[in-house]
């Protein structure tokens, strides 16, 4: 079962003096539980940081639920965004999900065979202006083709 | 106070008061879902438009305040599309599975969407599924389907109850409401949210799909379970009692009610009734109906105790009303009876008190018989009682036995221990096995009525006489204590000592009907 590093839950205890209410700091500690556990936060985390945090634990989960950015299932060792919003759809964004998929063999939200990447397609990154593009990790990489995606990724790997 | 006009009628609000309560002082139709008026302002569904004389556009009446010289109205048409529309648009993902869904009857959505709906839905979509039958633990029943993500629930366990269980998880047309990981809701205070969702999404496991409520009457009393004294409305039909909702007080409970609370209708309902007196003469019962035992009662005893009244002791409860507290008690003492002695149960916690409602003192009335017996010679502690038993100073012994039995663990002892008596006159609601083994060979079992068959006054834990009115009959024949005395002292009843109407503390105005939000 997932536990906080014990840096992990100092971490936790600055953050929780850092803002007005104590709440407000739940998504800073959710990202640091998704960094310690392999790019997921799995569900009992949310006990932990309950305690660790004294909230209920409905209100943690709520704020996990709420948003994409924290997965909740696990995920291969590179994530791999592709923007499938407006601009970067006009530019090819779907086509180069599709091709993704498929270079990789995998399909949705799922882990490819050699646990390497998982393909999920996500709403607009702000990054219009350089459509198409995808996330990967904590990475931009912009005005993509299917092939330099793909070396970008494998490059990666 | 700033003065304002609501559809057309000018009306003064209370400083800080919002444009709905406006709306509601002077009793105009506002459709509206997420605001309590026992809860913060949410201002999610929307649906409670208004126009106001010089604002931008339409304005949420929940969260606006009423300034001095307001005009507001919802009549425009413009409005009423509006709020049409928004209805439709709750009824997106809504099941409409009105038929098997308990709430149908006292539905905000059904109730609303007569009044307020568009009536020709044009959403041609799937509906998104969620889950249904959800179980949260002893009390509630959660369908997610129905739910109109109005967030009042999330709202009591956050503000109310302080006890934070439920949330709002994902988002868009996925929201659901929910526990983490299904954690049972089990709160002291659960069915209230219950009582507020104001669709079928949250539904009272006890009360499931045992009566279609439109074939439910229903009448205003108090609770008895402790000494806060809820205002209650209690629901009811041929059969018996089905269920409790509080009522609003806002001197006494609000908006809310525990949930034990609310389990105490089950022993007035004949299943744990005493339906008829019983005889005991040492080897054989009999069953007659309770006038004629009390009269026989009477016949038997009643020139003994004129002679020797200070073999007599008297057992009193704190679950009787105020009137019966002084006709009994002035019975008594016109016999020359002055021994009363008070079986208080849980001595040590009823000082307790959870800070909302839920007191340890588990008697509606210890107040109002502590008054009433202080003009007489007072109450003396039970444990005294059953040493003069023992010594045998004390032959005959009357117990004004508890109604809420649950509250009274010590009940069936106690019962075998007073009946030591050589003269046991045992008087109360409840049925249960331990009466078979009565010590005594003069055993006199009286049924008495119930806190809903009866009207009267409850004083609660400070000091506030509280009202209540008779609401149905369930044990024909039974008694009340001052019906009893009256019997007991050779007379007979005559109607005028029938039940009494008082006047109750006040009408409830947000909670009240069946249907209204
Ligand atoms: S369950 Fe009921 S009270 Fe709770 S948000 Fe849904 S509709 Fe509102
Ligand atoms: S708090 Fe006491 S009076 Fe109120 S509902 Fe609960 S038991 Fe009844
Ligand atoms: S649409 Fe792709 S970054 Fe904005
Ligand atoms: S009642 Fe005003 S927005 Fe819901």
């Amino acid at each position: 079962m997932f536990k906080l590093s014990s840096e992990g839950i100092d971490f936790v205890k600055k953050e929780i003096e850092r803002y007005e209410t104590r709440r407000s700091a739940i998504i800073p500690c959710l990202y640091r539980v998704q960094k310690e556990n392999k790019g997921w936060v799995p569900p009992e985390a949310v006990a932990e940081l309950s305690q660790l945090m004294d909230l209920p634990e409905a209100w943690i989960n709520e704020i996990l639920n709420f948003y994409t950015m924290f997965n909740k299932e696990p995920i291969g060792k590179l994530h791999v965004q592709v923007c499938c919003n407006i601009s970067c759809c006009m530019n090819g964004g779907r086509e180069l999900a599709s091709h993704l998929n498929k270079e990789f063999g995998v399909q949705g939200n799922e882990i490819s065979k050699d646990g390497n990447v998982t393909i999920t397609r996500v709403e607009c990154l702000g990054s219009c202006d350089t459509a198409p593009m995808m996330q990967v990790n904590d990475n931009y990489y912009e005005n993509l083709t299917p092939e330099k995606a793909v070396s970008v990724i494998k490059e990666l790997m | 106070m700033p003065k304002c006009t609501i559809n057309g009628q000018e009306v003064e609000v209370k400083e800080g008061a919002t444009i709905i309560e406006a709306f509601k002082k002077m009793s105009e139709d506002i459709a509206h879902y997420c605001w309590h008026p026992g809860l913060s302002v949410a201002g999610v569904c929307r649906l409670c438009m208004v126009d106001v004389e010089g604002a931008r556009g339409p304005q949420i009446a929940c969260n606006t305040v009423v300034r001095e010289g307001m005009v507001i109205t919802n009549q425009s048409e413009q409005i009423k599309d509006i709020v049409r529309w928004g209805m439709d648009f709750h009824l997106i993902n809504h099941p409409l599975d009105c038929p098997i869904c308990d709430q149908a009857g006292e539905c905000g959505l059904q109730e609303q969407y007569m009044k307020f709906g568009k009536y020709d839905p044009e959403m041609g979509l799937q509906k998104v599924k969620k889950r249904k039958v959800v179980d949260l633990g002893e009390r509630v029943v959660l369908d997610s389907e129905r739910c109109i993500l109005c967030s009042r629930c999330v709202r009591f366990t956050d503000e109310v109850s302080k006890t934070n269980e439920l949330g709002i998880f994902n988002r868009g047309d996925r929201s659901e409401i929910g526990t983490y990981k299904d954690k049972p809701l089990n709160n002291k205070y659960s069915l209230n949210t219950v009582d507020i969702c104001p669709v079928g999404a949250l539904t009272s496991k006890d009360f499931r799909f045992r009566q279609r409520v439109w074939y439910l009457k229903n009448a205003d009393t108090i609770c008895n379970g402790c000494s806060t004294g809820c205002s209650v409305k209690t629901y009811y039909n041929e059969e018996g009692l089905f269920r409790v909702k509080p009522n609003h007080n806002e001197d006494v409970n609000g908006y809310w009610m525990c949930d034990e609370g609310r389990d105490l209708y089950k022993f007035a309902n004949k299943e744990s009734r005493l339906l008829k007196a019983k005889k005991f003469d040492g080897s054989t019962w009999e069953e007659v109906s309770a006038g004629s035992a009390v009269k026989s009662l009477s016949h038997q005893l009643l020139e003994t105790i004129k002679e020797t009244p200070s073999k007599v002791a008297v057992v009193y409860t704190g679950q009787f009303t105020n009137q019966e507290y002084a006709d009994s008690l002035k019975s008594f003492d016109g016999l020359g009876v002055n021994n009363f002695y008070h079986w208080m149960n849980n001595q040590a916690s009823k000082d307790e008190f959870d800070g909302l409602l839920i007191r340890g003192d588990k008697n509606p009335n210890t107040k109002g018989l502590q008054n009433e017996a202080s003009k007489f010679s007072g109450l003396k502690k039970l444990e005294n009682l059953f040493n003069e038993l023992e010594s045998g100073n004390i032959e005959t012994v009357f117990v004004m036995a508890p109604e809420n039995i649950s509250a009274y663990p010590e009940y069936e002892s106690h019962f075998k221990a007073l009946s030591k008596a050589k003269n046991f006159i045992w008087m109360g609601a409840n049925q249960t096995s331990c009466y078979e083994s009565t010590n005594s060979s003069n055993t006199y079992l009286i049924p008495l009525k119930s806190y809903v068959e009866k009207s009267g006054t409850f004083t609660n834990h400070n000091g506030t006489d509280q009202n209540f009115n008779y609401v149905t009959t369930l044990v024909a024949g039974a008694l009340t204590l001052s019906e009893a005395m009256t019997l007991f002292e050779g007379q007979d009843l005559d109607f005028e000592i029938r039940p009494k109407i008082y006047k109750t503390m006040k009408n409830n105005h947000f909670t009240s009907d069946r249907g209204e939000l």
